[in-house]
């Protein structure tokens, strides 16, 4: 391919011929044109859904944080006679670690698989991808199993007696389980990076590592920091492992937890949640304002040619040393997981058995089995076109403070905890608005509402599911050059068409890790569900804590097996199913 | 652009379309209070309808006492698993239109915050007559259906290993040889070590005495779990050597495999907890809930927890006993005052953050 890269700063063409800019100039600002009346129709869609799915949901929750008991809680969290002040400590720098690690784990593994040559890559690719089909308790089970105290691994074969519970093995956890996240980010950031660049400077005698600090560095600036806030804001919302593997390193949203289901008191519990929204709020605000700065447009639509493949040197092998070192830990945690489910009772009685599975095949297990399956399957592709909308709109068609208001109210479904969602999908929907005997709207979660409860399931699905897809979506579309819609607007398309024809077809391979997280997420939301689950709806992931809570562990584990099963065929099918077709997509899970 | 894009849009549009419709249309009559249940000998003969259960026990045990309870009665009976705060919540949110009938397992001290906020509705059951008084509700809020002694659950091995008898008092727990050696929930966030604390409160005299024991006892614990029964699961796995819970846990996980453990009680003195039935207030099928409530309290319903692996000290007189589980005039019960317990509660358990878990941790 040509190796010669357009001067800095020249007119771009219309077409998708390669062109870039260097990091220091920034992206011409998308030029908003007025709005037709099928984007108004749209905007005014996704809003009212957004309020519906969060908006109400969380008001109700913040009515509650202002009532005396939570006032108390919000007036003294910085006071030092309690033990809040550390307990917000310990959240921020939780999230700290986990997401620099989760981050810096991400990067190298997608580095190394865009970037370098060697064998086995679809093989990497594919465990890199476990974790997101990941049940809770899963990892951190798997953890103490092999790395506790009497650990498997730490004990039975180092004669190692440490402890995880605490920061440390918080922090493993927590960054094996997200890593995902930033690495899907990064390989489709990687691979849509132009070579033209890397190959200008090389052929201006840069050496590799140069070219690396200066040229490719920089241009995944946004994708570092999205990967950042994005992990940063999971770690400080996840509940299942500070429970599992915390011990004494209390986080908010533990706290949370243990206000409302140790001490009974709701307005306590919402009261530390809604402190929770402020250092997501805050990174949320930097990413935005800091970050959008340094965005560089990379892509027009295509990228020219493949980059050239490293296939020697001092740097590779130690990246391939550090990628076998992960790639050894995940097949061990999930290893253990699916060998687990075969045993009685993983490192306590080792003997192989079929009981566990002939446990959970039957009656309520498998009846969990398909109605979990059936309402994720519903709320996948309105999350991934949600998410796709959203993303759009925040990038392309509002402006300054409305599209980051817009873009944050579709980040609350992940930031707030699991725990507020489902107690404000509790309080807000478990009734009908009634008003002088018309109905405005019907119950719609808990065991009396319609649907026995499912639909209340199937929308904390979405809103759960759906900021991955937003976030993927947004990152994707920063990258590519406005001047693509523009050019669809001034032929004459409407706001749709140019979303249908244009946007959705280049951040395909967004929307298509969206479609398939969002189900992955689905399947293995939690927390929001024990306040809405009925008789009606049995929930895989609330069938698999009863069973850690029973200490049947060879049934749980079990259960993630089948879970990962399922999981993994159905995004398989989805992508099979969203075939892709353009030339720039390799991107997605089946890549 | 594929045909599925614009599918999955139009799925979109489907599911607003689908919420807009159902807003805006009239209210079917809304079930108005059942008409007051006749005597109990009537409730019994015209049982119908559905029953939900809000169960605060393990989910076999749940599954096992409401199909038990439909089979018998024909009333559809259904639960969801609840944790007793869950429960509360839940009640709590819809005051008006609950989604529970009856609420089934879990700690008293749950049912007594739950009564509280008026959430509950007294039924004295004709069956409770044969409970000792002990573990029931005077006024009817609540009854008890089994018992959970406090205990040592230790894994024998890593007991051996550090050269230590099986623990037979509290102050056995101090042994500096157990050092980072024994687990126990922390009392805020579990009602089995708010049980744990409690009794020492007692045993000892006062608060501040019961206090200055747990200060000696943390320098013995690894980590104050965050649930009840995990310090069990650490000692089954020999992650400790003790674990301080309800003693039917440290069986039930000593039936599922875990085969060096064993359970002491301390002879000095021993906390517990009740596991209640109570009928819930706006039941909208209150002859069935309360028919419900009768069958809770007999032998035949209470047998069935020891099929399912829980083996706690069943309330019914007629109830099978089981070796498996405590004999309790074996145990030497402290007089445990729940009212007393929950009243202290919240100051007790901040002077527990402030003296002693809120230490650096290691």
């Amino acid at each position: 391919m040509s190796a010669i890269a357009p001067p800095v700063g020249t007119a771009r063409p219309p077409t998708t011929a390669p062109t870039a800019q260097t990091p220091a100039t920034a992206p011409k600002p998308p030029k908003k044109v007025g709005h037709d009346l099928s984007t108004k129709v749209l905007i005014g869609l996704v809003i009212a859904l957004l309020l519906l799915l969060i908006g109400y949901p969380l008001a109700r929750v913040l009515w509650n944080a202002f009532t005396a008991d939570g006032r108390q809680v919000l007036s003294h969290i910085f006071s030092s006679d309690t033990s809040n002040p550390k307990v917000v400590l310990r959240t921020l720098i939780l999230g700290l670690t986990v997401g620099s690690l989760g981050t810096v784990i991400g990067f190298l593994i997608a580095y190394a698989q865009v970037r370098l040559h060697y064998r086995g890559k679809k093989i990497v690719h594919l465990l890199a991808l476990m974790p997101i089909v990941s049940p809770p308790f899963a990892v951190a089970t798997a953890t103490i199993t092999l790395f506790g105290r009497r650990g498997l691994i730490s004990h039975g074969l180092f004669g190692l007696s440490i402890s995880p519970y605490g920061l440390g093995g918080l922090t493993f956890v927590l960054a094996l389980s997200f890593f995902p996240v930033a690495y899907m980010n990064f390989k489709g950031m990687l691979e849509h990076l132009d070579p033209a660049l890397d190959e200008a400077a090389q052929s201006l005698g840069a050496r590799k590592w140069h070219i690396f600090w200066t040229v490719t560095l920089p241009m995944l600036v946004p994708g570092i920091a999205g990967s950042f806030l994005l992990l940063f804001v999971e770690a400080i919302a996840d509940l299942a492992n500070p429970l599992a593997i915390g011990g004494d390193y209390t986080v908010l949203a533990s706290r949370a937890y243990i206000a409302i289901t140790g001490e009974y008191n709701l307005s306590q519990g919402a009261a530390y949640s809604v402190v929770l929204l402020f250092p997501a709020l805050l990174v949320f605000l930097v990413q935005r304002y800091w970050v959008s700065r340094k965005s560089v447009v990379a892509v027009t639509g295509k990228p020219a040619g493949k980059p050239q493949l490293v296939r020697s040197g001092v740097g590779r092998t130690v990246l391939l040393i550090v990628l076998g070192v992960f790639v050894a830990l995940i097949v061990l945690m999930y290893g253990t997981v699916i060998v687990g489910g075969f045993i009685q009772s993983l490192g306590i009685n080792n003997t192989w058995t079929l009981d566990n599975y002939r446990f959970i095949l039957q009656g309520i297990g498998s009846e969990a089995m398909w109605k979990t399956t059936a309402m994720a399957l519903v709320a996948t592709p309105v999350a991934g076109v949600l998410g796709m909308l959203i993303a759009w709109m925040v990038v392309r068609k509002l402006r300054g403070s409305a599209a980051g208001a817009m873009d944050f109210i579709g980040m609350l479904g992940l930031a707030v905890p699991g725990v507020v969602v489902g107690i404000g999908y509790m309080t807000a929907y478990n009734k009908a608005f009634v008003h002088d005997g018309w109905q405005f709207f019907p119950a719609l979660t808990g065991g009396r509402a319609i649907i026995g409860g499912a639909l209340g399931i199937v929308l904390v699905y979405i809103i759960r599911s759906m900021p991955s897809g937003q976030r993927s979506g947004v990152a994707a579309l920063q990258q590519i050059d406005p001047a693509i819609d523009e050019a669809s607007t001034s032929l004459g398309a409407s706001g749709l068409t140019t979303f249908r024809l244009i946007t959705l077809p280049l951040i395909r391979p967004a929307f298509l890790s969206g479609l398939s997280y969002s189900f992955a997420r689905s399947m293995t939301t939690l927390s929001p569900i024990i306040f809405i689950t009925t008789p009606k709806t049995k929930i895989m992931t609330s069938q698999i804590f009863a069973e850690v809570d029973a200490g049947r562990f060879g049934h749980a584990f079990a259960y993630c097996t089948i879970l990962i099963i399922i999981v993994m065929a159905v995004i398989g099918l989805i992508n099979l199913v969203v075939r892709d077709r353009s030339p720039m997509a390799n991107v997605g899970l089946g890549s | 652009m594929t045909s599925n894009l614009r599918r999955a849009i139009a799925a979109t549009a489907g599911l607003l379309v689908a919420l807009g419709s159902l807003a805006g249309c009239q209210v079917d009559d809304k079930t108005s209070a059942d008409p007051g249940s006749a005597g109990q000998d009537d409730a019994k003969t015209e049982l119908s309808g559905s029953l939900v259960v809000a169960c605060g026990a393990q989910e076999d045990w749940c599954q096992a006492m409401t199909k038990a309870f439909q089979d018998k009665t024909g009333v559809q009976t259904s639960f969801v698993r609840l944790s007793s705060g869950e429960a509360v919540s839940r009640l709590e949110a819809a005051k008006s239109q609950p989604e529970f009938d009856v609420w089934h397992g879990g700690p008293a001290d749950g049912y007594g915050q739950a009564k509280e906020k008026g959430l509950l509705e007294a039924y004295v059951s004709p069956n409770a007559a044969a409970i000792d008084s002990q573990y029931k509700d005077p006024d009817g809020w609540w009854t008890g259906v089994y018992i959970g002694a406090l205990g040592f659950c230790s894994n024998q091995e890593i007991l051996d290993e550090l050269g230590v008898a099986q623990p037979q008092t509290w102050d056995d727990l101090l042994d500096p040889k157990l050092s980072k050696q024994i687990m126990m929930a922390h009392p805020a966030t579990s009602g089995t070590a708010y049980t744990a604390l409690w009794t020492q409160t007692v045993l000892k005299g006062s608060e501040d005495a019961g206090l200055a024991y747990m200060k000696s006892f943390s320098a013995n614990v690894l980590q104050f779990s965050k649930t009840g029964s995990a310090p069990g699961e650490a000692a089954a796995r020999g992650e400790v050597a003790v674990g301080v819970i309800f003693t039917h846990d440290c069986v039930k996980y000593r039936e599922e495999g875990a085969d060096k453990l064993v359970v002491t009680f301390p002879a000095d003195g021993s906390g517990y907890e009740i596991g209640g039935v109570a009928l819930v207030a706006g039941s909208q099928n209150k002859a069935a809930a309360q028919a419900y409530i009768d069958w809770a309290l007999t032998g035949e319903a209470q047998n069935i927890g020891p099929t399912v692996g829980s083996y706690q000290v069943l309330t019914a007189p007629d109830a099978v006993t089981d070796d498996r589980m405590a004999k309790l005039a074996d145990v030497n019960l402290i007089n445990y005052d729940f009212a007393a317990a929950a009243a202290a509660k919240s100051e007790l358990l901040a002077k527990f953050e402030a003296e002693v878990a809120s230490k650096p941790e290691s």
